[in-house]
């Protein structure tokens, strides 16, 4: 009885391709049973045209962003950041006074001084700073206390608003009552009518008194 | 799925650890077996280590170029891929080759170098995608830059702007699909398929078993497959 060979797993195809790629022999009877099975061939070949077009389109895509000019450029960088490697650090001396002058205990105890005198320093002009605007402050409202008292009155600064003309008493006394009551006629007012009806009108009062 | 798991050996991956104790055998492109003779890279670095041991750092520096010249492209790619970030990748890869330059007297031969430079860089750029996750939590996420997109547009061979417009999205759709992919799975994939390493010396760089390697590499695979409906 004829017995055909199973067919090869998709993992052995894989190996194949791998091995195919890197010149490495296949296995004798795995290359056998490529050649002669045309179902596992036709596998094998989707696989590998699968994988390198994956490749082929990686590569293009990889050649397109990493041109020569761009290699060349990344390789200058590197040589520029590899330039400072295995070269002694160069040290900066700061504060280059404070560093030439050999350290003594009078020195030393220098800058506690000077921090010290700076601070008062510091003080000094902002508490007279502070008393001299408290001082400017108070002799403002001094003056105008001052002023109050003795009567000196400073020129006004603004032009003064033209008074108007006073209107006899009487007129503006019935404009304003008749301002009133026309306010009270206004429906917001209603509720409080019943109490109008009750009072007397001015109006009437000053027909009657006519 | 965990962006941030970096890989059980990570801390051994740090440029001042010590290399494996078994010298990783022949690969087929000219990696070493025991007695092989050193590729040539490796063989640059050891004659630079001993430029920087005698004190002699100006050919060292000179010497070093070569070295970057050799890996930069694909320290890029490598950096691109995990990052999607041009100006992050292009530091990434700065800050590999310094960190390279500055620890090289740590370098052993018993490790070829370019398994020894990759280590570094991938662990560069995954402290780099934690300090991106810890930075989106508090800001904005940011977009990608738009310089990345003017230099795509410019360089697409594709006249066509509706072509120009389906490469994008094909490449935004396969981006977000690696995505997608277990941290393991992504490192293993990214560094097997666009670092051109082979399961071996993605077992050294990451400290997995080499036949774990296989099987993150047949998932990502599949899982690829998967998202992208069998063609990318």
């Amino acid at each position: 009885m004829i017995t055909r060979a199973r067919h090869l797993h998709d993992d052995r195809l894989v190996d194949c391709y791998l091995a195919e790629r890197h010149g490495e022999a296949l296995d004798p009877p795995v290359a056998e049973h490529l050649s002669d099975c045309e179902s596992c061939g036709a596998r094998y070949l989707a696989l590998s045209q699968f994988m390198d077009a994956l490749r082929d389109e990686a590569d293009a895509e990889t050649d397109a962003l990493f041109t020569p000019e761009r290699l060349r450029a990344q390789q200058q960088q590197i040589a520029r950041r590899l330039a400072g490697v295995g070269r002694p650090a160069r040290v900066i001396s700061f504060p280059r006074r404070i560093v030439r002058r050999t350290i003594t205990a009078s020195t030393s105890r220098m800058a506690p001084r000077w921090v010290a005198a700076t601070a008062a320093a510091g003080l000094f002009v902002g508490v007279a700073l502070g008393a001299g605007y408290e001082w400017g402050a108070r002799v403002r409202t001094g003056w105008q206390g001052f002023a109050a008292t003795s009567g000196i009155t400073r020129p006004p600064r603004v032009t003064p608003i033209p008074t108007r003309v006073a209107a006899p008493p009487d007129v503006a006394d019935d404009a304003f009552l008749s301002e009133l009551e026309i306010a009270l006629e206004r429906p917001h007012t209603r509720e409080l009518q019943a109490f109008d009806a009750f009072t007397p009108h001015v109006r009437e009062i000053s027909d009657q008194s006519r | 799925m965990s962006d941030m798991r970096t890989f059980p050996e990570a801390a051994s991956a740090r440029p001042d650890a010590e290399a494996p104790a078994a010298p990783l055998s022949a690969g087929p492109r000219g990696r070493r077996t025991g007695a092989a003779p050193l590729s040539n890279d490796s063989r640059i670095a050891v004659d630079i280590r001993g430029l920087v041991e005698r004190g002699e750092m100006d050919e060292a520096r000179d010497r070093f170029g070569e070295l970057v010249a050799l890996h930069q492209r694909r320290a890029s790619r490598i950096a691109y891929q995990y990052l999607r970030d041009a100006g992050e990748a292009d530091e990434a890869v700065q800050d590999a080759f310094v960190k390279v330059f500055t620890h090289l007297t740590s370098y052993r031969e018993t490790w070829p170098f370019e398994v020894w430079f990759t280590r570094i860089l991938i662990n560069g750029c995954l402290d780099r995608r934690k300090a991106r996750t810890r930075r989106d939590r508090w800001f904005v996420p940011g977009e990608p830059s738009s310089a990345d997109e003017a230099r795509l547009a410019a360089t697409d061979a594709a006249p066509d702007p509706e072509r120009r417009l389906l490469a994008r999205e094909r490449r935004a759709r396969l981006a977000a699909a690696v995505e997608r992919l277990d941290g393991r799975q992504r490192a293993v994939f990214t560094l097997c398929h666009y670092g051109d390493c082979t399961p071996r010396e993605v077992s050294a760089m990451t400290g997995l078993n080499e036949s774990t390697v296989r099987v993150h590499l047949f998932r990502a695979a599949r899982k690829l497959r998967g998202l992208l409906g069998g063609k990318p």
